[in-house]
């Protein structure tokens, strides 16, 4: 392997192309780094900093760090999935999630990704924030006690929509949160369709299709047939 | 130019701190007052804040603490919950339920909070209290109910409701909060 287009990733020699980030190369190449935000498909947001490596002892976000040749990074160390599962764990408190009555358990990837780097509680005291439900479009349910803020759904409806359903709007712990761009700021007052490509990449169970209420047994989940670290798999389809 | 000769130089006595260039910036106890306000020793964007003797530390960095909770933009996960973490943990302590696992969690968090914040807010939030631990540790050891292990919430407040409910309030409705063979596990 030519020494200029390759780098190493816990001792292991990745390949990559000019302009590709750590997470893309790391993810073609087979390996995982732990990630919530980013999603092959679209514009890196990095926002979620589950994917924080180390760079040359340094550390940087792997989904919006370009790769270089030669360049030493470390990913499943103990010090980073330590600082990881403090994360996992700031996620779970500052929301409300009550996995065993979500739909999404068994598909989601912050469950998936707690369960891989073996969170056993949620070790801070809960926000118990107050956060409202949209129930006002006919095929599509919004439980925004779930959102991790991650933009896909925003990326989405943005880039292959053509949509622009959602935004995400406000500032600090109480304010920042996804917003609906319709004058009511409700989602049935927006042409949003069940079939959008938004309204599957939700990686957390805020955007879910009504009436589809466990049409996949829990057991046969996603996660349930191999960890989210498994190559094959993404945070969604 | 040295700390001690700004402080000189406007008059300033007493003093038990400085903090340079803000909130995010560095705090000095006395013994570093021959510190140089210098681009390689002190750099500063101009802010120069005196604390004098009568001072609490602990309130500062509180304060601080409750600063930056309401500045952070909540864009990356480190610093959108973890200033408010800092922040519930100084009031905690304020109110005399911290223990030294609160310490510890303060130090977590600003490791966490200062390698993988998105930009420089999150990952300085933490220096107030990092800084006064370190310098004024007794500002904050005095408010701590106790040296030694306390559970994260009160079993005896816990219990309040249970004892309205009963109508009881005698002494064995109560828990001991302080046995003197305070078990150290
Ligand atoms: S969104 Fe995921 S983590 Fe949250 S309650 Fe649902 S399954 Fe659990
Ligand atoms: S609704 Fe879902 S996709 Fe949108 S920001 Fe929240 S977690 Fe991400
Ligand atoms: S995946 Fe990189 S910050 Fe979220």
């Amino acid at each position: 392997m030519n020494a200029t287009t390759t780098f190493h990733l816990d001792g292991e020699e990745i390949p990559f192309t000019p302009g590709q980030t750590i997470i893309q190369a790391a993810k073609a190449a087979g390996a995982y780094i732990p990630h919530l935000c980013w999603h092959p498909d679209f514009q890196a947001n990095g926002s979620c900093k589950l994917c924080t490596v180390k760079v040359n002892g340094r550390f940087g976000s792997s989904c919006t760090m370009e790769a270089q040749a030669g360049m030493v990074v470390e990913n499943r160390t103990a010090e980073l999935d330590d600082k990881r599962r403090t994360l996992l764990q700031m996620f779970f408190v500052e929301g409300n999630h009550f996995c065993p009555s979500c739909e999404k358990s068994g598909d989601c990837a912050l469950q998936a990704t707690a369960y891989e780097l073996k969170m056993m509680s949620p070790h801070f005291d809960m926000f118990y924030p107050d956060r409202a439900v949209d129930a006002s479009h006919p095929d599509i349910l919004l439980d925004f006690n779930r959102c991790i803020m991650c933009s896909l759904c925003v990326s989405a409806s943005r880039d292959v929509d053509g949509k622009n359903v959602f935004y995400m709007g406000g500032r600090g712990i109480l304010g920042r949160r996804v917003h609906i761009n319709s004058e009511s700021g409700m989602l049935g007052d927006t042409d949003f369709a069940a079939t959008d490509r938004a309204a599957s990449i939700c990686p957390v169970g805020v955007i879910l299709k009504k009436r589809k209420g466990f049409a996949v047994p829990i057991g046969e989940r996603t996660y349930d047939l191999a960890p989210i670290s498994a190559p094959d798999k993404e945070t969604t389809p | 130019m040295t700390v001690r000769q700004v402080l000189a130089d406007c008059g300033a006595t007493d003093t038990l701190a400085v903090q340079i260039s803000g909130p995010s910036g560095i705090c000095l106890a006395e013994a570093e007052f021959d510190r140089k306000i210098a681009f390689e020793d002190l750099p500063t964007a101009g802010a120069f804040m005196i604390f004098d003797e009568t001072r609490d530390m602990f309130e500062v960095a509180r304060n601080f603490a409750h600063f930056f909770a309401h500045e952070s933009c909540g864009f990356c996960t480190p610093c959108r919950v973890g200033t408010t973490l800092v922040r519930n943990i100084m009031d905690k302590i304020a109110k005399n339920h911290g223990s030294p696992y609160d310490i510890n969690e303060l130090f977590k968090l600003h490791r966490l909070m200062q390698g993988a914040s998105h930009c420089g807010l999150g990952n300085s939030a933490c220096n107030p209290m990092f800084d006064t631990l370190n310098k004024f540790r007794p500002a904050y050891e005095r408010r701590l109910m106790s040296l030694n292990y306390e559970p994260a919430f009160d079993l005896d407040a816990a219990l309040s409701q249970a004892r309205q409910m009963t109508g009881r309030d005698d002494a064995a409705a109560h828990f001991d909060e302080h046995p003197e063979n305070e078990a150290e596990a």
